[in-house]
Formats: structure tokens, sequence, C-alpha cells
């Protein structure tokens, strides 16, 4: 590999377009970026190469929206909320996952359930571009 | 996460002289409204340079702070624009924006100019002007109109809403929508998650972080609580607010007067956003005794600054880049929170209180939320945090509440706090050494130690 100069980003809007997640790998450590970026953050190694992640996740804080963390945009999510997310390939960030509310908050901490599962889905904002959103696992 | 190792200075570096404007909303009042970035910049640098006992050629180079300089002052190179205002015309300088953590910041930059040997004596100053912005001179008033010479007209919570998008990754965390959202309540979900406090205890802790800090400005010559005093629109004290309205201060704090604007959040907790401006003289300290010949205080050192930036898509991106600065500068200098006697924390999000002194080991893990509902972090307490009020009450003017609370720490460490001198308490010595935990642009951390000289 050489490093590249190369349209990451594009990338990755454009697959999600075809319906496809990708992240970076590094080949030398194994950690995963996503979202994708050039070079790894754990082991520093310069390059990254693509993979496509299985979507399978788990979420392990919950912020419910209010009136300062939510947009008018937001309300086609339905019932969501914010928190910390680990793919199953390793990578953790921030998303938001849907079908979650009040109630079903107090259900998942009462039964002390964090962290629970979810997985990606592809949503389609308002400005007309596609993101990564995740969606509560059935029991 | 990355470490990085933090290395002693190449030479010894302290702050002997600070200036700062009172916080304000300008164009409230006739004597300050259409003040502009010159004179409150000015003002603020030549307190410094008075307080300091030197004058501008002594002073080598500047650097100079905004947040959102194209927005609030129609600047592209605001340093350039303000140079001549305060006697320094022609020397180097630099502009520097970090956002609300750009006064910190703005400590780092000045003190590794003078550490280096390059520079032996400089200002460091910020301004902003948070509540307004200049005058559009056409109808269509947007960033790229012509502007009035020195008007600015109010800035709707609305439009300054819009421009704090700016302050997010565009490529990604725009885009995935949780990042910009969990500033208000993450912190506080940690907390309660990773201590088991409940929900009720956490919000007594916001609450109470509220009243301490509005108790603090109230007797802070230079608050918006003070300069707001004698308008039609005042800010009382939440005691005085639950007097006037006939309830007890915690019916008061959890009623519709405060209302939940978060998960945890309330109204109370949130910034108030002004304008102001504040700057320090940071000098080597071996060439004080040539350079300040008039010297009022003792030399007050830094000893170090540990720096951590997480982008708003990392997870507890506040903990955890506080956790990161916080252990450079203690590993560095040597020192652990017990050393501490005081701490500041750029609370714009009150949280930010409560999660960075315990960080700091200044406030004990898990049991910091107790100290402050018993009233002990505030300025009259055993362990003050935020004397002068801190950004729910002080007030926050972005880019300068950093060099306000450098400020506000100084006067402390020098004896000079006028009404709310620390210690309070019978027995316990001027502070000496004191943390201020800078935060802010999505986000920075700067961990700041500072301790003043005794020999």
């Amino acid at each position: 590999m050489s490093i590249k100069l190369e349209k990451v980003a594009q990338t990755f809007y454009e697959n999600l377009e075809q319906g496809k997640i990708l992240a970076r790998k590094c080949p030398k450590c194994g950690a995963v970026e996503f979202p994708p970026v050039y070079a790894c953050n754990t082991c520093g190694s310069l390059e990254t190469e693509w993979i496509e992640i299985s979507g399978k996740a788990k979420m392990h804080s919950i912020v419910l929206p209010a009136a300062l963390s939510s947009k008018p945009e937001y309300k086609a999510l339905g019932k969501y909320a914010y928190g910390e997310i680990e793919l199953e390939e390793g990578a953790r960030f921030n998303g938001v996952v849907r079908g979650i509310n009040k109630k079903k908050r107090k259900e998942i901490m009462d039964a002390g359930k964090l962290p629970v599962s979810c997985h990606a889905a592809i949503f389609e904002r308002a400005a007309g571009f596609k993101t990564v959103v995740f969606d509560l696992d059935e029991e | 996460m990355n470490q990085t190792k933090l290395n002693k200075y190449a030479r010894s570096v302290s702050i002997i002289g600070v200036g700062c404007t009172p916080f304000m909303y300008t164009i409230e009042k006739e004597e300050t409204s259409g003040l502009t970035e010159g004179e409150m910049f000015g003002y603020a640098a030549l307190k410094a340079m008075e307080d300091a006992g030197v004058n501008p050629q002594d002073v080598d180079y500047y650097f100079h702070g905004e947040a959102s300089p194209l927005n609030g002052s129609n600047y592209l190179t605001p340093n350039i624009q303000i140079g001549n205002w305060f006697g320094m015309k022609g020397k180097g300088s630099i502009h520097h924006s970090e956002a609300c953590c750009t006064g910190y910041l703005a400590i780092e930059q000045a003190v590794n100019a003078v550490a280096s040997g390059k520079y032996n004596c400089v200002l460091t100053g910020c301004v902003e002007f948070g509540d307004s912005v200049p005058m559009s001179t056409d109808e269509e008033d947007t960033v790229e109109s012509p502007k009035h010479p020195y008007k600015r007209q109010k800035v709707t919570m609305d439009r300054f809403l819009k421009t704090t998008a700016w302050l997010y990754d565009r490529t990604y965390t725009r885009s995935m929508m949780a990042g910009q959202e969990l500033i208000y309540d993450d912190a506080a979900e940690w907390y309660v998650r990773t201590n088991g406090i409940t929900a009720e205890q956490m919000n007594d802790a916001l609450n109470w972080m509220c009243i301490n800090n509005m108790r603090n400005a109230a007797v802070t010559p230079l608050s918006l609580v003070n300069f707001m005093k004698d308008t039609d629109q005042p800010i009382p004290t939440y005691d005085e607010r639950a007097e006037k309205m006939g309830m007890t201060l915690d019916e008061y704090m959890n009623s519709m007067y405060n209302p939940k604007m978060g998960d945890f959040l309330r109204a109370g907790g949130v910034e108030l956003k002004c304008d102001g401006a504040a700057a320090c003289i940071v000098c080597a300290t071996e060439m004080i005794p040539q350079i300040a010949k008039n010297l009022k205080h003792k030399p007050i050192e830094v000893l170090g600054i540990g720096s951590a930036a997480c982008e708003a898509s990392t997870p507890h991106f506040e903990v955890q880049a506080t956790i990161e600065a916080v252990r450079q500068v203690y590993e560095l200098t040597g020192l652990s929170g017990d050393d501490l006697d005081l701490f500041y924390a750029n609370d714009f999000i009150i949280t930010s209180h409560l999660i960075s002194a315990e960080i700091a080991g200044y406030l004990p893990k898990g049991e910091g939320w107790k100290y402050i509902v018993d009233g002990r972090t505030a300025w009259n307490g055993d362990k003050p945090i935020n004397t002068n009020g801190g950004r729910t009450a002080f007030g926050h003017a972005h880019a300068a509440s950093g060099l306000a609370d450098v400020y506000e720490c100084c006067k402390q460490i020098w004896g000079e706090a006028e009404g709310h001198q620390v210690p309070n308490l019978e027995g316990h010595k001027l502070p000496k050494t004191a943390m201020l935990r800078g935060y802010g642009g999505a986000q920075n951390v700067a961990a700041v130690v500072l301790q003043r000289k005794d020999d």
C-alpha cells in the first residue's frame, strides 16, 4: 500500500446510496475506524483499508433528546436516543439509535441491560444525502 | 486513546499582570453601546500592562483570541485590526480560535512563546461579542453585508444556534446527528451511570451548581449579573427569584421557571452569552526584575498545561479529553488534586463543573455532587469552584471567558478579589495553587496549573 490522496468521504456516502456501510481497517493492528478516515488512531499506522461492516453493534449509553438537543427534521427518526455505539468490528463513536423512548430506556436501565444490541440502518436526511443510524434489536 | 508526555518548559514563565472588562450586554447601556473590538481588547490589554508595571514597548508580541471573528466582528484577521489601540503598532501578533477554549489556550500559546526563549514578555488577550453582531448597512443583513463602523445589533438565539453548527465536523458528525446534540447531557449521563447515583440526585447537583454560580457572581464586581443590576432587566440570584415567587429554593429550581432543556439539563445550567475582553502579561520569570521594574504582585508561575482534543463523534468527549489533559499536567508537575486550593471549569454546560473537578481530584470521585449540594464549592466554602460565577452567571464572552477566569484566579491568589476573597474560612491560607480546566470548540480541553512564587 501507499498513502493516497483519496476521496474517502465521497466513497463512504456513495456506498450508502448502494446500501453498503463501509469502514476502514488498519492492516497492522486490525483496529477499525468508523466513520472512515485515513490513518489508524489506535496504533498510528499511516494507512487503513476499506471493509464493509456487518451492521451489528451495541449501545453503551442512552441520552434522550430534549428541547436543546433535537431539531424539527429529527421527527422523521420516530422515537430515538443518542449514545455511545460500539460496532461488532470494534469502532466506538456517538450515534443515533431508533426505537428508544423514556419508557424503553427505563426498561433497559432497570433490567441492567446495557450495553444493549442494535444494528445499523441507512437513513435519508432532508438535505438529500444518506447517513447511518441504528435500530434497537428486537428482544 | 492517544497520550502525550509533557516535557518541562525550557525556562520558567509567570503571569505578572491581568486585565478584564466587565462581562456585559454592551448594547443594553448607553455608556457601553457602540464599544468596538479595539476598545474592548485595548482596555483589557492596557489594564494588564498597568497591573504588571510594564508599558507596550516592554511587550515583544501579542496573541489575539476570538472564537468567531467573521460572524462577531466581520474580520478575517482580527489581531491586525487592533494593535494600534494599545500602543503595539508594528509588533508581531497572531490570531487563534479554539471557540470556548480559546482563553485557556491563550495562556498555552503565550507560555510556549516565552519558555522557548524567543520572546521575554508577551501579551495574550481575547475579545468576544457574544450578544451582538456588527450592524449591517444594507437590508440583506448577512455576514457578507457591509457593516457600520461601530454600531452593533443583538444576535438572536436562532442566528446564534445556526453559527454553533460551525463547531462540528461537517463531513460526518453533523450528518450523523449525535455528536453535536450530546454536548448538553452526555457528561451527566456518564456521571449518573458510572457513579450509581439517581437522576434526582444529579438534578439536585445541577441545580446547586447554578445556585452557587449565581451567588458567586453576585459578589463579583465584573460579572454580567452586576452589569445588569441597574437595568430594567436585572439577573436576580435564585434565592431572590424564589423569594419573589413565594417558593422555597428547591421548589423554584424544579419549577416551570427553570425548565428542563435537556435530558438532565435545566435552563439555569446553560451559559449566559455576552460581550467581554480579558488579557494577561506573561513574562520569563528570570527577566521580571529587568522588564517589570514596577511589579506590584508576586509572579504566578505557569507550572504546566495539559492539552487534549476529542472531536464530537468521540464517545464521552469531554470526560475522555479531561482525563488525558489532567493526567499530562499531573505527570509533569508531580501534583495531585490535593495540592489545589482553587478550581475553575469552563461550565457553559454546567455539568462540566462537577465532572472536571472530580477528574482533577479536587473533589473525591463519586462524592463531588454532595459537596456541591452542601454549598461547599461556593466562593465561601472550603472547596471553592468558579469563584466568579462561571459561565452561567459571570457570563460567557466565548473566547474571553478563559482569560477572565485566569484574571479571577490571579486576583484570588494575590488576595485582591474584592468582595469575595478566598479564604472565607478561619484557619485557611490565601490560595496558592490552582487548576483551570478549559473546554470548548467541540472539543478542546486544557488543564492549566498556576502557582504563586513566594520566594
